[in-house]
């Protein structure tokens, strides 16, 4: 109990960092909201409603300080303001009408990478030199090393246009209505597969290698030898003895990566016109939209957080040595 | 314990999902079927719009909004009047006329009869007066405009003093139902999900993040030219997505940058593709601080215009779609205004290196023995052009003018940082120079004003929001004052012949090239598009003359 206590004041500590953090970096970019905006809109605007507008977004001039109070005040009170970008859309609703999308979209991509990729890994760690241990792990860091810009338009262009097999863009097919029908959860599953695969791809190279390294060391372990002189059976000490022990850090990668999804899937909703959150983070941050950029790097930050005390309350389950201490 | 649970059932959820997803893999393949070419499917079809620039739709429709839902001012709400840039006329739309008066200082409106909104209610001259009481409480601007007042079928606008320019200003924003917005407490921050307009596709329909559809406005005053069953606009984030989707055929208008659009988009159906770029969007300049030094010598900014070599820029940087700018400085969104006999005796906007050398040389930057420049004061001809990074078209424009000065001595250096960097150095004057839209209006008055007119210009270290490179000019100054108080159009012509004069003989910015406005369409489905040869509106989707293809188009029999 008192570990988790520490844990969770280190953890408000950083979280205190951060959302300061998101605070000051865009502050200290160059230019402001208003002026960025109408150097989009090129000749759309009249320079005489530039005032105005800083007026009706809230853009203030008021000490550094005082923007920073109101600024803790609102988060510890749930208000996010009003994206600048969106104007007049509160920050919330612009978040929570699409991160529904990246968590779906980030959390089956994450999940299927995990697993496949710690599984590809301990199977070639147990049958070390044998076809998995030495096909696989090339073939998917080259795969990996990709720019995924150009691996994902390949597959959309291979897979989506070419091919005709998926579809090309969208969470669904415009038109249809929403609701836990079947064509709904299926057509949302098609327009998933590809997304989720790109990224898949990229990313099982790393959790394959590295629970392959650990299985690795485990292996020669004396508990391993002893196990194969019980006469247990390879099945048996291949999980339970030596993934068992091997999977610590990749339980730490998952916990990290669950944090990550949130802004992870930035170009691929670029590319896919995926309707998530990551698209709207870059947009933000082109426009300086202070609040909807503060309003995602604290979603950002409090997922990381949250997965990290999760792992954190998880290895103290798993792992006896650090309860010790 | 758990573990083995966790791995086991890991197991199975992978084996669940290759199934799901090959099960998925079927159901897709259905799902793309062909456009429909069959008149029935044709004339309940929606007109599909693909935005570039909008990962996802929000429900708000606030035409308040700083980035405001596509079609909000185009199909829901309409203005007084339609300027066509493509063919340089002026179409009555919730106005049947307008007269200036006698002293410049007021115009009177007179509204068409039998307009109403989408809820039914007729279109009165309180609705016009209301919104401009409100556009100037929320948005400001219109400084010049004294009264609004509404009698009877007409709305006079008075002005603080002789103004022209207004007409469009005034006749092109677009009217809001006063009923409706003047029962809400905050109308800048209402999100009007379900908005009440004039036009002719108002009612928003299965709106999500990434899609949404406007219906047919119920009331309309044009019945007759609602052909169409509705729009149906599609979120994208880049262009990247929306050319696919009008690769692909999925889309009937596409109005975001293609490149190489011959190839790419036409050659997929030659029958029913068709692109058009007409030169009537902003002038690209090239602009260079006039408040440092030698960007203050008229000799020098029209050496270095001489020195540029437009076709390239054009081709290379805009892939041939940009048309070369004259010494009008007027793109050809002014075609109607252009002085000829400035336009024909054209020197400084073509492409004379040996000219360019001469004047240089004249004007004291002499070569040295490395045949590089000196400024007059021994230092290098050296000095930055600024762009922001993320438009890669501009870049190349920037690289090919830094090479074309290479030629006459004269070092450039592109700097690309963020826009919001380049900009901010803009509008502080803490910049050598940078390529930059002008104003595009339908009269020509903003662009003289703002690349010459000496109010615009703000000391460095100011802010300014137009005029970057400050300069301005008495003898200008004088003209545009005389031509915001004349009221008769070809009185205004007079004068604004002069002032390209002036602006020949100063050269107040480095024009490039007339910016292009994209449009392409796929008349599979619905025809009546315009083109070059029925020039009735541009291309574009977010003009004020959109609204003239949304009545015109029909679905194809």
């Amino acid at each position: 109990m008192r570990f988790i206590l520490r844990r969770l004041g280190f953890y408000l500590i950083a979280f205190w960092a951060s959302i300061t953090l998101n605070f000051l970096l865009p502050r200290f970019m160059p230019g402001d909201p208003v002026s960025r905006m109408f150097a989009r809109s090129q000749d759309r605007m009249q320079p005489e409603q530039i005032e105005a507008l800083r007026k009706l977004l809230g853009v203030d001039d008021r000490p550094l300080w005082e923007q920073y109070t109101d600024y803790l005040h609102n988060i510890f009170t749930g208000q996010m303001g009003v994206s600048i970008s969106r104007f007049p859309t509160p920050v919330t609703e612009v978040i929570s009408s699409q991160i529904g999308w990246t968590l779906l979209l980030g959390g089956t991509a994450l999940v299927i990478a995990a697993v496949v990729g710690n599984l590809l890994g301990i199977l070639a760690a147990w049958r070390r030199g044998g076809a998995v241990d030495s096909a696989l792990p090339p073939v998917l860091v080259f795969i990996g090393s990709f720019p995924y810009f150009w691996l994902a338009m390949g597959a959309l262009y291979l897979f989506g246009v070419v091919l005709g097999w998926f579809p090309i863009r969208h969470a669904f097919t415009a038109g249809l209505e929403p609701g836990f029908t079947w064509e709904f959860i299926g057509d949302v599953g098609a327009h998933l597969v590809l997304p989720a695969l790109t990224i898949v791809l990229v990313s099982i190279g790393g959790w394959m290698l590295g629970m392959r390294n650990t299985m690795i060391a485990t292996n020669s372990e004396d508990y391993i030898t002893m196990a194969e002189a019980k006469g247990l059976r390879p099945g048996r000490i291949m999980l339970r003895y030596a993934a068992r022990n091997a999977m610590l850090p990749s339980v730490t990668s998952f916990g990290m990566g669950l944090g990550f999804v949130v802004g992870g899937a930035l170009l691929t909703e670029v590319v896919f016109a995926y309707p998530g959150v990551g698209y709207q983070l870059l947009n933000a941050v082109q426009g300086l939209d202070y609040p909807l950029m503060q309003g995602l790097f604290l979603t950002i930050t409090a997922a990381v957080l949250l997965a990290n005390f999760l792992v954190d309350i998880l290895y103290v389950r798993l792992d006896p040595r650090v309860r010790s201490n | 314990m758990t573990q083995h649970r966790f791995l086991r059932s890991a197991r199975i959820t992978a084996a669940g999902l290759a199934v799901g997803a090959m099960l998925l893999t079927g159901c897709a393949a259905t799902a793309n079927k062909p456009a429909g070419t069959d008149a029935a499917a044709n004339a309940g079809a929606f007109l599909t719009i693909p935005r570039e620039d909008m990962g996802t739709f929000v429900q708000n429709f606030n035409p308040f909004a700083p980035t405001v839902n596509p079609m909000v001012q185009q199909s829901i709400y309409e203005s007084l009047l339609i300027f066509n840039p493509a063919k340089g006329d002026t179409v009555p739309w919730l106005a049947t006329g307008w007269k200036a008066a006698e002293d410049g200082k007021s115009i009177t409106f007179t509204l068409r009869d039998g307009v109403k909104w989408s809820d039914g209610k007729p279109l009165v001259a309180e609705d016009v007066a209301y919104t401009f009481e409100l556009q100037k409480k929320i948005k400001g601007g219109y400084d010049y405009l004294d009264t609004v007042a509404a009698e009877g079928n007409t709305v006079t606008f008075t002005f603080n003093k002789p103004w022209s320019p207004a007409l469009y200003d005034v006749g092109q924003l677009t009217i809001l139902p006063k009923h409706i917005w003047s029962a809400l407490a905050d109308p800048e921050k209402d999100a009007n999900a379900k908005p009440v307009g004039t036009g002719p596709y108002t009612e928003v329909d299965s709106f999500q993040a990434q899609s949404f559809v406007l219906k047919k406005n119920p009331n309309y005053w044009q019945p007759g030219k609602q052909k169409i069953a509705g729009i149906k606009m599609l979120a994208f984030a880049g262009n990247d997505g929306a050319n696919l989707a009008a690769a692909n055929g999925d889309v009937d208008w596409a109005p975001q940058y293609i490149p190489n659009i011959e190839k790419t988009f036409v050659s997929k159906d030659k029958e029913h593709r068709q692109y058009w770029f007409p030169a009537t969007g902003a002038m690209i300049n090239w602009q260079l601080n006039t408040t440092k030094a030698p960007f203050n010598d008229v000799d020098v900014r029209k050496a270095l215009s001489m020195a540029v070599d437009r076709d390239q820029v054009s081709t290379i940087g805009m892939s041939g779609y940009a048309k070369p700018a004259d010494c009008t400085g007027l793109s050809g969104n002014y075609e109607t205004w252009k002085n000829a006999e400035v336009k024909d005796n054209c020197t400084w906007t073509k492409l004379d290196v040996g000219k360019a050398n001469d004047l240089l040389d004249k004007a004291g930057y002499a070569k040295g023995a490395d045949g590089k420049r000196t400024l007059k004061d021994g230092k290098p001809f050296e000095f930055k052009i600024s762009v922001g990074a993320t438009s890669s078209d501009w870049l190349s424009v920037a690289n090919v003018i830094a090479q074309n000065l290479a030629e006459v001595g004269v070092t450039a250096k592109v700097e690309s940082p963020d826009w919001a960097a380049v900009v901010a150095g803009y509008e502080t004057g803490d910049f050598d120079s940078g390529i930059v839209w002008s104003a595009n209006d339908p009269s020509p008055y903003k662009y003289f004003n703002t690349s010459m007119g000496s109010a615009t210009v703000k000391p460095v270290g100011t802010k300014t929001f137009d005029n970057y490179h400050r300069f301005g000019d008495a003898t200008a100054d004088a003209l545009l004052a005389e031509f915001a108080a004349e009221s008769d159009e070809s009185g205004q012509k007079d004068i604004a012949n002069k002032l390209q004069e002036e602006y020949n003989n100063t050269a107040p910015l480095v024009p490039l090239f007339s910016g292009p406005e994209w449009g392409a369409f796929n008349d599979t489905r619905f025809t009546g598009w315009p083109t070059e040869g029925n020039p009735y509106a541009t291309l574009s989707v977010r003009a004020p003359t959109t609204v003239l293809v949304l009545t015109t188009l029909e679905p194809r029999k």
